[in-house]
């Protein structure tokens, strides 16, 4: 009897042999492949939402030490935004490097450049894990997805 | 996890007591297969997930409810796929804390299973054979789940 929340089972080829479940504002499960044959058994007992799948396709630049990964955002067939993931692979502790992220980004991001992630809110200094990757992109997702679609006019 | 199916999901949670930082086990376990009455062990369907340590937090966030929780103290051996456990079951004095536990019984529970693809029955006769050789030490008789719930 409580209202609906969603879970979101999402999967990230830099880590093929793992799938991620999340709560908004909950925790984040990390496991193997197995638990999206879990949630197959599942099915009885949760409604799968509306929302259609959402993912990013693209490359993955290797620049130094940092990993830039471009995607266009697709949900069914239609594109939907752009991605970018920016990751300073040395560090394991966001804010130790956070200033130069942004430096980094600014150079080929300019007026783009967001500000420091939420998910550093609260803890500033724990260890990063994919698991923030992911609720990252959640909210990425999440944020496109109430995105209004801009139709396209047809000209004759 | 009670939904409007008659019997609840049951999934099993495990983790190591003695390492620590290893992943923590989650299982699901399907009723007896048909045709069960013939072998000579018990046959579910099973999967195996390994998961991050926040798996209660998670579970309780899907809408489970913990049912029971203990401890098991012992050893395990194997012997090809075959694993054969030896232990002693500890009940948790307060939930959640692992310090305070107090043994079930003086006596040790001796669990022989099989993790293995599907449709291999022949695997129960190994088991069998198996049992066999434990006689007269130890007595093994394929358990009727649904005598215990």
């Amino acid at each position: 009897g409580q209202t609906g929340k969603l879970m979101y089972v999402m999967h990230n080829s830099e880590y093929p042999l793992s799938c991620f479940a999340l709560f908004e504002n909950g925790p984040c499960l990390i496991a193997d492949a197995n638990f999206d044959i879990l949630m197959v058994k599942l099915k009885g007992f949760f409604q799968n939402a509306k929302a259609n799948k959402i993912e990013s396709r693209g490359t993955r630049y290797q620049y130094c030490d940092f990993l830039v990964k471009v995607g266009t955002v697709t949900m069914g067939p239609s594109a939907r935004g752009i991605s970018v993931e920016v990751e300073y692979c040395p560090c394991v502790i966001a804010n130790d490097c956070w200033n130069l992220l942004m430096e980094f980004m600014q150079s080929f991001m300019g007026n783009h450049t967001p500000g420091i992630p939420s998910v550093f809110g609260t803890k500033h200094d724990s260890i990063y894990s994919p698991a923030d990757t992911m609720v990252q992109y959640m909210e990425l997702f999440n944020k496109i997805r109430k995105q209004q679609q801009v139709p396209v006019a047809g000209i004759r | 996890l009670k939904g409007q199916q008659a019997s609840p999901f049951v999934l099993r949670a495990r983790r190591s007591m003695d390492k620590s930082g290893m992943p923590w086990h989650l299982r699901y376990l399907g009723q007896p297969e048909i045709g069960d009455k013939n072998r000579h062990a018990l046959v579910r369907n099973c999967v195996d997930i390994a998961t991050s340590d926040n798996l209660t937090d998670f579970l309780v966030e899907m809408g489970f409810r913990m049912d029971h929780e203990f401890v098991a103290k012992g050893h395990v051996f194997r012997k090809g796929i075959m694993k054969i456990m030896v232990y002693k079951i500890f009940r948790i004095l307060m939930p959640g804390n692992t310090e305070s536990i107090e043994p079930l019984s003086l006596s040790y529970l001796v669990e022989l299973n099989v993790v293995a693809p599907a449709g291999q029955d022949v695997v129960s006769d190994d088991m069998r054979n198996f049992a066999e050789q434990l006689k007269p030490l130890v007595h093994l008789e394929k358990i009727d789940p649904k005598r215990l719930m």
